[in-house]
């Protein structure tokens, strides 16, 4: 850390990051985008808690950064997948927890049961997708960011985003009609 | 109520040809109490949307962070002490380096000693050469032989004084 502080050329001009005011703020975005690859609240704040100490060990070159908050998610995803990818090595039966944990995560407990039941069904339904398509959605649909925010964060095209995104809605809009036609 | 305008909207979302603001209508709509029903189906996913983003981390969570940033800042700061503690080493490292320097000088000093006592000889020898002027030859001879005697006396003895010095930087150096 402080190896890097001195190899890195000091800015005169630049603004000096604040803990608090610059980088602690992108938390919860980071957190909400975590849970959704991590599956798991533990995971996804420890998550957090590194993608934060990372940006703060390397604030002298964030000035650099044009989208911050974009930096910010690029850096979590990756450490996300990684630790996810160690995890699943571990773990062989990551596979079924992976479906069991969503729940916990993402109900709402001051709903009615009713209304609690159908959200985590979509809950499920999303975090059953391919990483790439619930990371997508969580981004467009829940954080409501651009397709050009989303392709920064993702390091891929603005249509490959969009194609993506097509195939997550419409996978959770199939799995709607067949809920539905189920208790008919 | 004619709801074209929403299920335009909803074909266009699963289409992925909505903007962000037609999207937030859409999830806007979806929030009212009574959806009609053969757009009910869709209400919870739009609800879910939009209520996913209310799910954030807890006051506890900055507490833990910020002990976790402070640490990292102590880290730092522990770091500094050594600097400091390695500078009476950096002291010591010029004098290792100027300790040649004053070998060297030492080395001059004593030729300038034995050069200032060499001269200092001569010229006693030489007013003596003039007191014994008038003095018997055998004694000029004796006196040559003493004063030869004290010069080697003195600058032997320098040279000692000298060299011991020389040997207590080394002694001091090896030390070091």
């Amino acid at each position: 850390m402080l190896k890097y502080r001195l190899l890195t050329p000091s800015n005169p001009q630049k603004k000096n990051m604040d803990f608090k005011h610059d980088i602690l703020p992108l938390k919860n975005i980071i957190f909400r985008t975590a849970l959704r690859i991590a599956l798991n609240r533990e995971e996804a704040e420890d998550i957090v808690q590194d993608t934060l100490m990372k940006l703060w060990e390397r604030r002298n070159e964030l000035e650099k950064v044009e989208n911050l908050e974009a930096f910010a998610l690029t850096m979590a995803r990756n450490l996300a997948i990684d630790r996810k990818e160690k995890m699943d090595n571990q773990h062989v039966s990551f596979d079924d927890e992976e479906h069991d944990r969503p729940d916990e995560g993402m109900g709402n407990a001051d709903n009615t049961l009713m209304r609690t039941e159908t959200r985590s069904f979509i809950a499920n339904t999303i975090n059953t997708l391919p990483e790439k398509q619930r990371t997508i959605l969580q981004l467009r649909d829940i954080e409501g960011k651009t397709y050009k925010e989303i392709a920064e964060v993702l390091s891929i095209s603005e249509s490959d985003v969009k194609v993506t995104l097509f195939r997550a809605r419409n996978e959770l809009k199939e799995k709607i009609l067949q809920k539905k036609s189920l208790f008919l | 109520m004619d709801y074209k305008y929403i299920e335009q909207l909803l074909e266009s979302y699963f289409a992925c040809t909505t903007t962000l603001q037609e999207e937030q209508i859409l999830r806007s709509f979806f929030s009212q109490e009574d959806v009609p029903g053969h757009l009910a189906q869709y209400a919870d996913l739009f609800n879910y949307e939009a209520s996913a983003k209310e799910d954030t981390l807890g006051e506890d969570f900055d507490e833990r962070m910020m002990a976790l940033i402070d640490s990292a800042e102590q880290k730092v700061e522990v770091v500094e002490p050594k600097t400091e503690q390695a500078k009476p080493r950096i002291i010591n490292l010029a004098t290792r380096h100027f300790a040649p320097f004053f070998k060297a000088a030492a080395v001059v000093a004593m030729a300038l000693t034995i050069g200032r006592a060499a001269e200092h000889a001569i010229g006693e020898q030489e007013a003596e050469e003039n007191n014994n002027v008038i003095a018997v030859d055998p004694y000029i001879k004796s006196s040559d032989v003493r004063q030869a005697i004290r010069v080697k006396d003195v600058s032997q003895a320098e040279t000692k004084a000298i060299n011991d010095s020389i040997i207590s930087l080394n002694a001091k150096d090896e030390i070091q």
